[in-house]
């Protein structure tokens, strides 16, 4: 018996369905590899090797966007699952993962610091969200999640000589682990009652989500299911920031490199969403009547306090952090739409890569500008910028701009395309809310644009201005390009949505 | 005298209660660190014991992969807590605040 159904097994393993995923592990691997057998001058062609790799694996899933899951739906014994969002969520993560590693050549640059291993675990995490967004069973889930988790501890405290990164480190290392141990525990109870065969429903593999979702059917309202839930819920709710489990978020976001902090803000967040929705929309959809009201109120909180608690802020690194809290507010409407409104989720994976190109811009100048010190950027820093870096202080134009959802630009597409959803659904208070968290976020988005356009002017204190020391990184050739890149696709995407939008929102 | 599912279950629950509020209130980073590895363990204590009392050995196998991670996460984390020790000399909580406005 034993050996017919390891074959059994064998068969169903699809290893050409995930490519891309084994190709980004071997890359890795290559870069360790490239770093021992090339000379030290040569080291500056690592990074170019990791980008230039990533982007024809970008291009040959891009080719193959549709034919990867014509055939069988679920891989791996129903460990994954191909569908056309997974599709779309990996090309996301590559290309989050490209201009990542852009960034780096940017910052690291600023740093004495060993260099490959940050492309090194830059690709891991990538195949691993890549894995977690078509994750169809828990086991599968856990591990590709912790790989990310844990690889982020590394990057987040990656300035080893800073205090400020170590600490940023061990905040988000508690606080993940913490949000992990939530996540097991809902885990483990959801197993249990889906597992035991007294219940209607209740099968021998409980983990795989669509068992699951066929317990939580036959038994609508069981005690321990709902808790395991909650408990989910709660650990997926750190990962993407939402009140009440934002607190590690300014923190972290401040101490970490700046090139993670983009990571985090934007490939994190999405791949949070991503579980959010696979969990809400997929195998907790027989508790609706639990998670809406859980999920509404956490997105009402979350995107009052985002807004707020940014307006005070000078340190850019802080600030970008608490807007991201309330840019995953507005998405987590979307989220709750999307139980009514199939629209929805498009509307979602839209704002996902509007947010995308507008962060990485900001994040490009923010690279430049910053000092040897990342965790140091004020608002100060910014004086005069226009002045002297024209070509950088526009572009943090457009990026900001389209984060706060200024009309001609793709924020605003985002936006407009998840309140539609929202209005359609029905859920005119937490619209109500969301419009005025976005005037809000006009406010300390333009402050901080005024920042980079006009002279510094301090506030009334009648302190003597702060000198303000910026050592601004001459833009490489190739960033220049992918800048440029970022904000004509940020401008185009709001004005002629078309086919992208067509697109995304077909799904 | 034989232990039923729910005792197993309140144990379970009990240690990570224990190491939850060990997290929030303790103020020295290894003894959170601890707690934390201590809320992994009732977690594997309850998916062991739903394993034998459900008849599927698909928890016992998921219990490799959580002391995996587990691992992995400690490795890291004592890292993190000795180059932060060797920066500022402490990792009491309360004077690990270097990151505010």
């Amino acid at each position: 018996m034993p050996i017919e159904l390891l074959q059994q097994a064998a068969a169903n393993n699809e290893w050409l369905a995930i490519t891309p995923e084994l190709m980004l592990g071997l890359t890795a691997l290559l870069l360790l590899v490239l770093e021992l057998i090339l000379p030290k001058a040569k080291h500056g062609l690592i990074p170019v090797a990791a980008i230039v790799i990533q982007v024809v694996i970008a291009v040959s899933l891009a080719l193959n966007f549709n034919t990867a899951f014509s055939g069988t739906d679920t891989v791996f014994n129903g460990l994954l699952r191909l569908s056309a969002d997974g599709q779309f969520l990996r090309l996301f993560f590559l290309v989050c993962s490209i201009f990542v590693c852009l960034l780096g050549t940017v910052s690291l640059a600023k740093q004495r610091m060993p260099r490959v291993e940050f492309y090194h675990l830059v690709l891991v995490i990538t195949a691993a969200m890549m894995l977690l967004a078509q994750s169809n069973h828990f086991v599968m889930f856990f591990v590709a999640l912790e790989t990310v988790t844990v690889g982020f501890y590394i990057l987040v405290s990656y300035f080893r000589e800073s205090p400020l990164s170590l600490e940023a480190g061990l905040k988000y290392l508690v606080m993940g682990a913490l949000s992990s141990s939530l996540l097991l525990f809902g885990i483990v109870l959801l197993y249990g009652v889906a597992g035991n065969r007294g219940l209607p429903g209740g099968s021998a593999d409980s983990m795989n989500f669509d068992q699951l979702r066929g317990f939580l059917e036959a038994n609508p309202g069981n005690f321990l299911a709902s808790v395991g839930i909650v408990l989910v819920l709660a650990g997926v709710a750190f990962k993407i920031g939402a009140v009440p489990f934002q607190i590690w978020i300014p923190d972290v976001y401040q101490g970490a490199p700046t090139p993670v902090t983009a990571f985090l803000a934007v490939a994190s967040k999405a791949a949070g969403f991503a579980v959010l929705l696979i969990l809400t929309q997929r195998v907790f959809t027989p508790y609706q009547n639990l998670v809406i009201p859980v999920l509404a109120v956490m997105a009402g909180a979350t995107i009052l306090f985002g807004n707020l608690a940014a307006l005070t802020q000078h340190n850019v690194k802080r600030l970008i952090g608490l807007s991201g809290i309330s840019h995953a507010g507005y998405l987590m409407i979307g989220v709750i739409a999307a139980y009514r409104e199939p629209l929805a989720v498009g509307a979602i994976w839209f704002y996902l890569s509007a947010y995308l190109l507008a962060s990485f811009a900001v994040f490009g100048v923010m690279a430049h500008v910053a000092g040897s010190n990342d965790a140091d950027q004020e608002l100060d820093h910014y004086a005069n910028l226009a002045k002297e870096q024209p070509f950088l202080a526009a572009i943090l134009a457009i990026g900001l701009g389209s984060l706060a959802g200024i009309p001609p630009l793709a924020g605003f597409m985002g936006k407009l395309l998840i309140f539609v959803a929202a209005f359609k659904a029905g859920l005119y208070p937490l619209l109500a809310i969301a419009v005025g968290g976005v005037v809000i976020s006009i406010y300390y988005y333009f402050g901080w644009i005024k920042a980079a356009f006009f002279p510094s002017s301090l506030p009334s204190g009648g302190e003597p201005a702060p000198v303000a020391t910026r050592v601004c990184t001459p833009v490489a050739g190739w960033v220049r390009v992918a800048l440029i890149v970022l904000a004509v696709s940020s401008v185009l995407l709001g004005f002629y949505p078309g086919a992208f939008g067509q697109w995304v929102l077909a799904h | 005298m034989n232990a039923g599912l729910n005792e197993y279950l309140v144990l379970s629950g009990l240690l990570f209660a224990l190491g939850f509020f060990g997290v929030l209130l303790r103020k020295n980073t290894l003894v959170i660190f601890m707690c934390l590895e201590l809320m992994l363990v009732a977690s594997t204590l309850a998916l062991v014991a739903f394993s034998r009392f459900n008849g599927t050995l698909d928890g016992d196998v998921f219990v490799f992969f959580i002391l995996t991670v587990a691992a992995a996460e400690v490795a890291v984390g004592l890292a993190i807590i000795v180059a932060l020790f060797r920066r500022r000399q402490t990792i009491q909580v309360e004077e690990l605040n270097a990151l505010k406005n």
